[in-house]
């Protein structure tokens, strides 16, 4: 059985943004909620400064917090190290986000997608309304909608209940790449199986130094971060004098 | 309790009130979604979370108060055992409530019991509560049909006691096991839970017993008289063990330098407060202590009262303080949808699931008291 792991080399992400926007297709996701996400941070003091992006996900850690937190198993890992999530037996109670070290579990505080629900036209018998045109285009509340999603999970998860990343799952299960992999226009995301030493992610994991996010809470994140773009540079003295 | 007519259907119809704006506000809830509070994907639990904390743990207070002489055989606490039995039965419902409405799909509870999580401190406490609760609902009907000493009656103490003494520490586990946020992290959590439930449930008894002699315009009988100096003892102590604790785990958190905890301080008094102790610190502990400790004031009826009400008022607050401290500051990637800090005020949903909550309490007591004999004790 694989263990999946994915690897984000930040000197090829550019920031685009297009992980994000596939993955929203993807999986349907609702406004408010991103299960790939970014954090922006800028350092040093003006005029030195700089500026960083990381690209985040769910981590689909080993000792997930999330998994041992769920009283109901809603929150769970598959075999091949996914964290998977069953809303069909989660109760709401927002123990796993509470949880999560990571800000990458999100709770589903209305009916999603609400703006696509409205059924009021914006000029009266002259224009469709949201929820018409996503009748007209066939989607399922949204006009977009993936029904690929529907295979492992909700399409679209109800209210009251979490959402989160899961490695495309359902793409993974059909040996095709997670969606924000395959969009990334700079192939700075790669994913594949860690336990096979001669998998892509296994050689970059020992060709660089990897970091992970607060890897010394010990939950053992599966995505691992490679490089860091830098183009600054500076010239060189003895001791800055 | 004999208050007058009028008297007694004025507070049923506010009660009846209150449950109807709770039951209101629980159809949007469940049609709507709960959006309809103040809270978001960073301040995750709030007010009704808070109000749960405080009922269950009172509840387990309660029990541990009724366990003196149903489990330990202090004979002279028998006259108020039945009372405290029910108020803990009472006060549990009404933190079910409380938390019923906050989860976001109660329809799927069955997975709790079909699908369970034994390594989940949320499932433990679930399942020790709902024992606790089945427990004493028998042991209430058992000491109503008059049976205190037989040996189902006496087991349902034992077990109502193990469970009043782990439930409040599994509430205490749901916090302190996440590893996410630093404030909460370790085994304080669960021993100042079992601490403010001893506290609570002694300050309710107290002004429970105090308040429906007052309403009802009787005075306490000696033993009665005699019971409530025991247990105003009893509050005391547990005041002072609690103010210590709370005094030490400010001087801790004043002192760490750690990132979570500079964030947890500048939101720790929601409620103001004076230097480092909190308003409700002063007004909700070091106050009622004070009251309790010049023995020309802790004799009066009237003090009690007062020094009680302040403590219920105040463990309600400090439980939310930390509640909502500890939530304030986004994580991770959240950081770039919220604010550096996240405020809250509860939305009028949260008020009314609030409302709810007590309101029910309030009506268990009320009815309790007039049809249930709560004064009965065993002869001897």
């Amino acid at each position: 059985m694989p263990r999946y792991a994915m690897v984000i080399d930040l000197q090829r992400c550019v920031g685009c943004g297009a992980c994000s926007i596939a993955c929203r297709s993807e999986n349907n996701v609702p406004d408010g909620i991103y299960w790939s996400n970014k954090i922006t941070e800028t350092s040093g003091t003006f005029p030195n400064v700089r500026y960083h992006y990381i690209p985040t996900l769910c981590n689909h850690c080993a000792n997930a917090p999330c998994v041992r937190g769920c009283p109901t198993q809603a929150m769970h890992k598959l075999p091949n190290g996914i964290t998977m999530h069953n809303p069909n037996k989660c109760i709401g109670c927002k123990y796993c986000e509470f949880n999560c070290p990571y800000g990458v579990i999100y709770f589903n505080w209305r009916k999603p997608h609400p703006a696509w629900r409205d059924e009021s036209q914006m000029i009266k018998g002259g224009t469709f309304s949201p929820a018409e045109e996503a009748r007209k285009a066939g989607g399922k509340v949204v006009p977009y909608y993936n029904p690929e999603r529907d295979e492992t999970l909700p399409g679209i998860r109800p209210k009251g209940v979490v959402e989160k990343c899961t490695f495309c799952d359902h793409r993974v299960k059909k040996g095709l790449l997670p969606h924000c992999v395959q969009a990334c226009p700079a192939d700075a995301r790669i994913f594949g199986d860690i336990s096979d030493p001669n998998s892509e992610v296994s050689k970059l994991l020992g060709k660089f130094r990897p970091f992970r996010l607060r890897e010394q809470l010990g939950t053992e994140p599966h995505v691992f971060y490679i490089r860091d773009f830098n183009p600054a540079h500076y010239q060189p003295s003895k001791g800055g004098v | 309790m004999n208050p007058s007519k009028g008297l007694y259907f004025t507070w049923l119809g506010l009660i009846g009130l209150a449950i109807i704006g709770g039951l209101f506000a629980a159809l949007r809830l469940f049609t709507e979604g709960h959006y309809l509070f103040d809270t978001n994907d960073v301040i995750l639990w709030s007010l009704p979370l808070g109000v749960y904390i405080y009922l269950a743990l009172t509840s387990s207070g309660l029990t541990l108060l009724a366990s003196l002489p149903l489990v330990f055989g202090v004979k002279k606490f028998e006259p108020i055992a039945k009372r405290l039995v029910f108020l803990a039965i009472a006060t549990l419902l009404g933190g079910f409530v409380s938390i019923g409405l906050e989860l976001g799909d109660i329809f799927h509870m069955i997975y709790i019991l079909i699908s369970p999580n034994f390594s989940s401190p949320i499932w433990w406490m679930g399942f020790i509560y709902s024992v606790e609760l089945v427990v004493l609902i028998v042991k209430f009907w058992r000491l109503h049909a008059g049976d205190w000493h037989s040996p189902l009656s006496r087991a349902l103490g034992h077990i109502s006691f193990i469970a009043a003494l782990v439930a409040p520490l599994m509430i205490g586990s749901v916090f302190g096991l996440t590893e996410s946020r630093v404030t909460y992290f370790g085994p304080v959590m669960s021993i100042y839970c079992l601490l403010m439930a001893i506290l609570s449930g002694t300050a309710l008894c107290l002004f429970y017993n105090l308040a429906i002699a007052k309403i009802g315009g009787y005075a306490l009988s000696e033993t009665k008289d005699s019971i409530c100096n025991d247990i105003a003892r009893i509050f005391t102590y547990t005041l002072g063990t609690v103010i210590v604790f709370t005094l030490v785990k400010v001087a801790i958190e004043s002192a760490a330098v750690i990132p979570d905890f500079l964030n947890y301080r500048r939101y720790a008094q929601a409620f103001g407060g004076i230097g480092k102790i909190n308003t409700e610190v002063l007004l909700g502990l070091l106050l009622p202590f004070v009251l309790m400790a010049i023995p020309a004031l802790r004799a009066s009826h009237g003090t009690r009262i007062l020094a009680s009400g302040l403590v219920l008022l105040g463990t309600l607050a400090m439980h939310m303080e930390i509640l909502l401290a500890g939530q304030s500051r986004p994580i991770g990637p959240k950081a770039e949808q919220y604010p550096q800090y996240v405020s809250y005020f509860p939305s009028i949903y949260e008020w009314l699931v609030f409302l709810l909550a007590v309101a029910v309490a309030l009506l268990l007591y009320t009815l309790g008291e007039r049809y249930l004999r709560l004064e009965a004790a065993p002869e001897h």
